[in-house]
């Protein structure tokens, strides 16, 4: 059996290591000592996050996504144009029925901008602030309980809320900015067969009582032009890189499952090449318009139509169209163009 | 006065905690970062020596000496965050060895050892003092264990309340606000932080056998800091004494001799003596007491250690010999290898800036003179476009301050695209995620439609940053598709 070798008075000694630990399990420990240890203890046992069933805490629970709500509005669709994007994007909400239509006094109201990149509003990177400072504001006036603005960036997220002045803004008007996290998540279920059988999507987002969704027109590699649909990627989890396989399917059933209340495209800035980052001036157009609509697909194609491409060239809208995806036909809807 | 320096002691600790966990974006801390280090003699006067240069910022490190010579050593015991975290340890125990004048007299010259091999070593081009300094051992154990371990327990416990116990309301809206405002987006982790912690112990645990250890025996600081404190007018006087040894016995630094004559150059004013005298006549005092006599015997010593350190040129890199940083991305705008690693004092402010903690310390990747040098590391972040904080933090210069503009057309290095792996290039299907972040106005990315099928990507090389962004948001997991090296980065040579 082991011997423990150890020196006393300068000379070589061994000791029975069995009787050295009994030794040392034989002192006293003080009432005071042993509480502070035990507490200790069972700290860091709950910090190490283990729990029994390792299924209830680990993943995320299931969801069957947000409910769509039947609003009527004045018109299908407004398109403003105009100088202000502030005032364009309040005369058009009020044009399709006011605010007070899509919130109620007491809601929690979601306005999702997109806020994916390190751009500066002149770089239409990102939605324009001041579009996303009137929205908040708007839902504040109809009797929000509290507006929340989030987005999962693709750049390093704190620089992306400062730079795009949509941090800065939303804060202004009253708004709860703030990082989502990647573990508060649910896990998206459908009752059909759907490539996003399970993708964890932020708990904010499908549990808020009203979505706001609100994009940026610009150009994008992948699908040609980035919409409210895919805007609608920032409020997944998860290995997002994925969805760009088979995208078009993806993003419809997305957008089914988040069904948001009011889409409102920033067509104001709008990039044109080199999207969806860009960065250079020069790849920016003045195109000055405002989108509000309540159905996210008619929206999408009308801003497609307005950048000058067809809608069947980008892959979510073409889905959308071939699977009857809310308002396909544009002719048959009422649009509304106004000038502030 | 005890509980004075134990005041300074924590206002000092607390101030340089403060410092370093402010450093991270957006810099908004009233103390740059790089002046935790600008102040440290030892530091400045290696790397301005070995590099040839007059580093912006030495002024502060010379004051620093300055005052030492006014009034003493009093920075180890006063200020310096290392000797704080070695008392605490060492109140842990009661009693505490105590060594004969000879031997404490041997132990204390092998400071002035590392001190002039340091300095040989600088003369020849060579900067290793990073290895003992105590400001950056304690930096680095700061930002890379202490900040990161708290922010990791604070999140935890976060997600514990809020996911497993179900508080989404109140709970979750003071996570946000302090994850803003207090504990950053995301807790940082560090490679090789375990080795950084057991160096960090290893010199604490030291006290724990005998007091003040490090500070003894090794510190080059605390023997630059002895020899400008010789000089100071703030002496110990002990008129009247009863030759209790009382002081002797208690002395942490061991500065007091059997015969109770004290070495100036050791004691670093922490003031016991005072209380511990029974008789109350010990004083500290800038007017009466006379020199402590130097005697030659030790004068020549000192001169013949010096020399002895000469042999440390041995280990000079052999002339001409470029030192090469292989595989290691290092951060944007980094000097040319060889005067980097001279440069760099390891302190870690640009792995504790960088905001998407994609700067790691390197282990030996970079050759043995490269230890905790920085490197990045785009599977665990990327070089954000626009970002040039760990050039705003470095305090020598190593990594060199660049405009934004500047930033935005350095290389780190080219990403290449592997063919064989590439979703689009390799299984028809379509991806380009890479495309879609990289941050160059005109996209280093293109793509390649010609062909048919899902549009395939391709590295232009005259555009691509080698940023990483696309290595880290690449889908192919867990071996990227595409990967950075440092082939052309842009390394000024000064």
């Amino acid at each position: 059996m082991g011997i423990v070798l150890f020196r006393e008075k300068g000379r070589f000694r061994m000791k029975d290591p069995f009787g050295y630990i009994a030794g040392l399990l034989d002192k006293k420990v003080s009432r005071k000592k042993f509480l502070a240890m035990a507490l200790s203890s069972i700290g860091l046992f709950l910090l190490s996050g283990f729990r029994p069933h390792k299924a209830s805490a680990a993943a995320p629970e299931g969801s069957t996504g947000r409910l769509k709500k039947a609003i009527k509005t004045d018109h299908d669709l407004i398109v403003a144009s105009g100088s202000d994007p502030y005032a364009m994007t309040v005369k058009a909400v009020e044009m399709i029925g006011g605010m007070e239509r899509f919130v109620k006094k007491g809601d929690v109201v979601l306005v999702k901008p997109n806020i994916g990149w390190d751009r500066t509003p002149e770089q239409a990177g990102n939605t324009n602030p001041q579009v996303v400072a009137a929205l908040v504001d708007m839902s504040l006036k109809a009797g929000a309980k509290k507006v929340k603005v989030f987005d999962i960036t693709c750049n390093e997220s704190r620089r992306c809320y400062a730079t795009s002045g949509i941090g800065p803004a939303a804060l202004k008007s009253g708004a709860s900015v703030y990082h989502p996290e990647d573990w508060d998540t649910v896990k998206a279920l459908f009752p059909f067969k759907s490539p996003m059988q399970g993708w964890p999507i932020l708990r904010d987002a499908v549990e808020c009582d009203v979505l706001i969704n609100a994009p940026v027109l610009k150009h994008h590699g992948l699908t040609r032009l980035t919409l409210s649909m895919k805007n609608l990627m920032g409020v997944c989890g998860g290995n997002r890189g994925i969805m760009h396989q088979n995208i078009g399917e993806n993003l419809v059933d997305l957008t089914g499952f988040m069904n948001p209340e009011l889409t409102v495209i920033d067509a104001y800035r709008v990039l044109v090449r080199h999207g969806p980052t860009g960065g250079n001036l020069s790849d920016v157009n003045d195109v000055k318009k405002v989108i509000v609509a309540a159905d996210p697909t008619l929206a999408d194609i009308v801003a497609c139509n307005i950048a000058g491409v067809e809608p069947s060239d980008v892959p979510y809208v073409r889905t959308a169209i071939q699977r009857k995806f809310g308002l396909t036909d544009p002719s048959k809807a009422d649009i509304l163009n106004i000038t502030v | 006065m005890v509980i004075l320096r134990r005041l300074s002691q924590t206002v000092s600790c607390g101030l340089f905690i403060y410092v370093l966990w402010s450093t991270t974006y957006p810099l908004a801390g009233t103390i740059k970062p790089a002046m935790l280090f600008k102040s440290d003699p030892l530091m400045m006067a290696m790397v301005s020596i070995s590099q040839r240069v007059i580093l912006p910022g030495v002024a502060i490190s010379i004051a620093m000496l300055l005052i030492a010579a006014a009034l003493g050593r009093y920075f180890c015991g006063w200020v310096c965050p290392l000797g704080a975290a070695m008392d605490i340890t060492a109140a842990l125990k009661k009693k505490h060895a105590i060594l004969s004048d000879n031997r404490s007299a041997a132990l204390r010259k092998i400071k002035f050892f590392f001190l002039g091999a340091f300095l040989i070593l600088a003369l020849a081009g060579i900067q290793v003092a990073w290895i003992c300094d105590p400001v950056t051992i304690a930096a680095r154990f700061v930002s890379m264990n202490m900040i990161p371990a708290l922010t990791w327990a604070a999140d935890r416990i976060f997600i514990f309340l809020i996911r497993d116990c179900n508080m989404h309301g109140a709970i979750s809206d003071l996570y946000h606000t302090l994850e803003s405002n207090l504990l950053g987006v995301k807790v940082f982790y560090f490679a090789h932080s375990a080795a950084i912690l057991s160096f960090f112990a290893a010199i604490c645990a030291a006290s724990f056998i005998l007091q003040r250890f490090w500070c003894r025996a090794v510190c080059p600081l605390g023997a630059l800091y002895s020899l400008a404190g010789r000089f100071s007018r703030l002496r110990r006087t002990t008129g009247g004494c009863v030759k209790c040894g009382r002081c002797v016995n208690s002395c942490r630094m061991g500065a007091i001799k059997k015969d109770f004559s004290y070495s100036q150059g050791e004691c670093i004013l922490c003031m016991e003596c005072i209380y511990d005298c029974p008789s109350h006549v010990t004083k500290f005092g800038f007017s009466g007491a006379s020199r402590p006599p130097v005697n030659t015997e030790s004068r020549k010593n000192f001169i013949l250690i010096l020399l002895s350190s000469l042999f440390t040129m041995g280990f000079a890199f052999p002339a001409g010999r470029k030192r090469s940083p292989g595989g290691v991305i290092r951060p944007p705008a980094a000097l040319e290898e060889d005067h980097f690693v001279n440069r760099c004092i390891r302190c870690g402010n640009c792995m504790k800036v960088c905001p998407t903690n994609g700067l790691q310390p390197v282990m030996f990747q970079a050759g043995p003179g490269g230890i905790w040098t920085p490197q990045l590391v785009p599977e665990t972040g990327y070089c954000e476009y626009l970002c040039t904080l760990c050039g705003k933090t470095c305090p020598t210069g190593a990594i060199p301050e660049i405009t934004q503009e500047q930033k935005a057309v350095t290389k780190l290095g080219i990403a290449e695209i592997d063919r064989s792996t590439c979703l689009p290039w390799a299984k028809n299907k379509e991806c380009i995620v890479c495309q879609e972040h990289c941050p160059v106005g005109e996209k280093a990315i293109k793509l390649d439609t010609y062909a048919g099928g899902p549009a395939k990507p391709y590295i232009d090389e005259r555009l691509c940053v080698g940023c990483g962004i696309c290595q880290n948001k690449c889908p192919v997991q867990p071996v990227r598709a595409v990967k950075v090296s440092p082939r052309n980065a842009d390394r000024k040579c000064i």
